[in-house]
């Protein structure tokens, strides 16, 4: 009798949890977007400040909608108007003319003249030690809508570098805010009402300058997971996520309830290779050795389930820089990895599994950190393709906010990243940044120790090149250089992705992912 | 020793538990004969298999035989959860038999020590220890055994207090017995039992608990196979390939059970109030 209701109580518990489980999935599919004055947005975000100067917070700004630039990239990677309607250059090629639009306000309603956009790029200048990586200027004048910027030498891709997130518009009139939390008044057409690095609330900017704002909220939470941000999703928590992961993008193929938008993306997951005094990979051998133990095509074939082109040059192949005349000396052969290895006097001499060489395993720190589901994968398959060379790799997981600093300070054997490759419309400034020689921090990117004259001696030439086939042959060049040097590890090029309830339209991501909530991000039904 | 044998011979339930956990760690010595693959050897080009007749649980996302890593997981979680609850049993019956023992000022700094690791919520005590010192099994290992020590010691010491007015002892004192005589001979033989029924009882929940740092990435780093950080991996790919959850997750539920109810049969055998 015991028994029985002992098995009875057991029943009734399993039937109440089915039961309590069951109620977990109900009260789905109440979209926020169907009521029309609401959109929200499921994204990854590094941000825990919207000072565009700082970091790259700059890129959240716009990303989320509040800041714009003079000009802004179209879906071909083209300089297109945005605040500024038009530009020219001058014949001796040294001063650049903006027109302002006359009708730009910032959301405060002030209007935006050329002088307060003069004070905006001073303000960046002053404050970003990144700016000067794009171009310096020797004067910057404003005469009403009108603004002449004159560099110092001439700079073939200005209108581009002004794309860049870093260079957003704000209004330095107003100097009672706290630019960390409550942003900078900028012109973009929703406004920040609270923002944390968790979740920004925002709402739309009544003085938008460039036609009506489609939603009167917008909520962009912080989704990090990506099998939660698509779990998010899929319950209706959000109308939109950016980037849903490899694997459960298959769970989105219903075209009546989702809009799929994937293109190839400029962006390159890459590796830095430290290679300072010090670090085994100061031995090119060694570099060598560690790139051609990796299986990169398994990787992005198998491994990301074809959301990810194979990497092999810095620029990804949906640029036109020669992708496929590159010739990558270190492709995938363990025999000759282990070989160069034993040539770079590293043999296994104690049996452990690892090669040493004076009583020390050759053993690499990968920094990387998991907001993007590819970056701890990629870490992960290199340690497993590595030992089997007898490499042994330690992986350092951190939170993105102290990446960065530990990329300037160089403290890392190997530190991954995805990176964009076409900051000002071309790959310039993102060969520069990472591989120009690094002369008491003027990149402060390149902490690598990688130097190399001939490089150095390229990437002059092409900052004052102003014919485009010309700059593409010498980019070509400067890829083949690292690819020869062994400079970096490049492991693939992601296609990225926006998926959307097929309650909104028009959330469509760009090559150049800082756009996505804009202004064109509406409801299908209105 | 004795009451354990007649333990196992009178006590069904004790002895169908005893070589259940017996199992389980023959199980976890015998991994690397069982195991039909290496736990760390990634053959990319299978990546996400579903179960099948070759890999019975499947595989994860390197390829690598997710049965074999289950499988090596019981190894790895199984003695690194023995070795906190040692390492938990001796600091703290040792801290508490101390304070109770001598009393004074050893008890008042040891036991109000004791009091401030009580006053935080322990799981994230250990998480903020784990993750101050980054993630490690060991840094594990030592964040949750600065959390639980306590327990044993409180335990601890409350028994030698009342071990201490036994006749025994005092007859001990009055015949001029060391300190360590006593300690070792008269009140350690009695405490002993109750301890060891408390650390066999929370094996369990130690092991949930290491799983569970490891699940939030304080405890092991890839590509070690410990459940934990299986469960974690898994959970990427919950949608996808269920079955990277789903093994380690039952092996854990058959794990903690199997080790909670050994505890409570261990505690029926030996409780000595259950005799009485």
């Amino acid at each position: 009798m015991k028994k029985l209701a002992k098995l009875t109580a057991a029943l009734a518990m399993i039937g109440l949890l089915a039961f309590a489980a069951a109620g977990c999935g109900g009260g789905e599919e109440k979209s926020a977007a169907a009521t029309g004055d609401m959109v929200k947005i499921g994204v990854t975000n590094f941000a825990d400040s919207l000072e565009p100067t700082d970091n790259f917070f700059g890129w959240v700004v716009m990303r989320y909608g509040l800041g714009e630039c003079l000009v802004k990239f179209d879906d071909k990677m083209n300089s297109a108007p945005w605040l500024a309607e038009s530009w020219s250059i001058s014949d001796d090629k040294l001063t650049w003319t903006f027109k302002i639009n006359d009708k730009a306000t910032f959301s405060n309603g002030n209007k935006v003249t050329a002088a307060a956009v003069k004070s905006s790029l001073e303000r960046t200048f002053a404050m970003s030690n990144r700016a000067p990586t794009f171009f310096e200027y020797a004067s910057i004048t404003a005469d009403g809508q009108n603004l002449m910027i004159k560099t110092t030498r001439p700079v073939p891709t200005l209108p581009g570098m002004l794309a860049d997130p870093l260079f957003i518009i704000v209004d330095t009139s107003v100097t009672d805010r706290d630019y960390a939390k409550q942003g900078p008044i900028c012109t973009g057409p929703y406004m920040v009402k609270e923002y944390s690095k968790a979740k920004a609330v925002m709402e739309a900017n009544p003085n938008y300058w460039d036609g009506a704002v489609p939603f009167k909220h917008a909520e962009i939470p912080t989704i990090d997971d990506p099998n939660t941000r698509a779990m998010a999703l899929q319950s209706g928590e959000i109308d939109c996520a950016v980037n849903i992961a490899a694997g459960d993008l298959e769970l989105f193929r219903d075209s009546d309830k989702y809009n799929i938008s994937e293109i190839a993306s400029l962006r390159t997951v890459l590796a830095q290779i430290n290679m300072n005094e010090g670090h085994p990979c100061h031995d090119p051998k060694v570099r060598a050795a560690l790139i051609s133990c990796l299986d990169r095509e398994t990787y992005n074939k198998v491994l990301l389930k074809d959301t990810f082109i194979s990497g092999k040059a810095p620029v990804p192949p949906s640029l036109d820089y020669g992708f496929d005349q590159l010739v990558d000396p270190n492709t995938y052969n363990v025999e000759r990895a282990k070989q160069l290895l034993a040539e770079a006097g590293w043999q296994d001499t104690n049996g452990d599994g690892y090669v040493d060489k004076n009583g020390k395993n050759l053993e690499l720190d990968f920094v990387y950190y998991s907001g993007r589901a590819e970056l701890p994968l990629y870490a992960e398959a290199t340690q497993s393709d590595a030992k089997k060379v007898g490499i042994k790799i330690n992986m350092r997981n951190v939170d993105y906010n102290v990446l960065d600093p530990i990329r300037q300070k160089g403290d890392f054997d190997l530190c991954i990243s995805n990176i964009l490759t076409a900051n000002s419309g071309d790959p310039e400034v993102y060969l520069n940044w990472y591989w120009k020689t690094n002369v008491n921090g003027s990149q402060p990117q390149n902490s690598t120790g990688y130097s190399n004259p001939e490089f150095d001696a390229l990437s002059d030439a092409l900052a004052v090149e102003f014919d485009p086939a010309k700059r593409r042959e010498l980019m070509i060049k400067m890829q083949q250089i690292l690819l020869d040097d062994g400079a970096a590890l490049f492991f693939g090029y992601p296609k990225t992705n926006m998926v959307s309830k097929t309650t909104l339209k028009n959330a469509n991501i760009l090559p150049a992912d800082y756009y996505w909530l804009t202004k064109d991000v509406a409801p299908a039904k209105l | 020793m004795e009451t354990l044998i007649n333990g196992l011979k009178t006590n069904h339930a004790f002895a169908i538990t005893s070589f259940l956990v017996l199992l389980l760690v023959v199980i976890a010595l015998a991994a690397p004969l069982i195991a039909p693959y290496d736990p760390l050897e990634a053959t990319m080009q299978n990546a996400y298999l579903a179960p099948s007749a070759e890999h019975w649980f499947g595989t994860d996302k390197l390829g690598r035989d997710n049965f074999s890593r289950v499988l090596y997981g019981a190894a790895y979680s199984l003695s690194s959860v023995l070795l906190l609850v040692a390492i938990i049993f001796m600091v703290g019956t040792t801290l508490g038999v101390l304070a109770g023992f001598y009393g004074g000022r050893v008890d008042v700094v040891i036991m109000r020590v004791a009091d401030m690791m009580i006053s935080f919520p322990g799981m994230i005590l250990a998480i903020a220890i784990a993750g101050i010192l980054g993630g490690s099994l060991f840094n594990a290992i030592v964040a949750l055994t600065v959390v639980t020590w306590t327990k044993y010691a409180r335990l601890a010491r409350s028994m030698v207090l009342k071990v201490k007015k036994r006749d025994f002892v005092e007859a001990a004192i009055v015949n001029g017995g060391t300190s360590t005589h006593i300690l070792c001979r008269h009140i350690l033989p009695n405490i002993l039992p109750l301890m060891l029924i408390t650390a066999a009882s929370d094996i369990g929940a130690m092991m949930m608990e290491l799983a569970g740092l490891s699940f939030l990435g304080f405890g092991s780093q890839p590509p070690a196979p410990e459940w934990g950080l299986m469960l974690n991996e898994g959970r990427q790919q919950l949608q996808t390939a269920p079955w990277l959850m789903f093994f380690p997750g039952l092996a854990i539920f058959i794990t903690v059970v199997i080790f909670n109810l050994w505890g409570d049969a261990l505690r029926d055998v030996l409780d000595p109030r259950q005799e009485e």
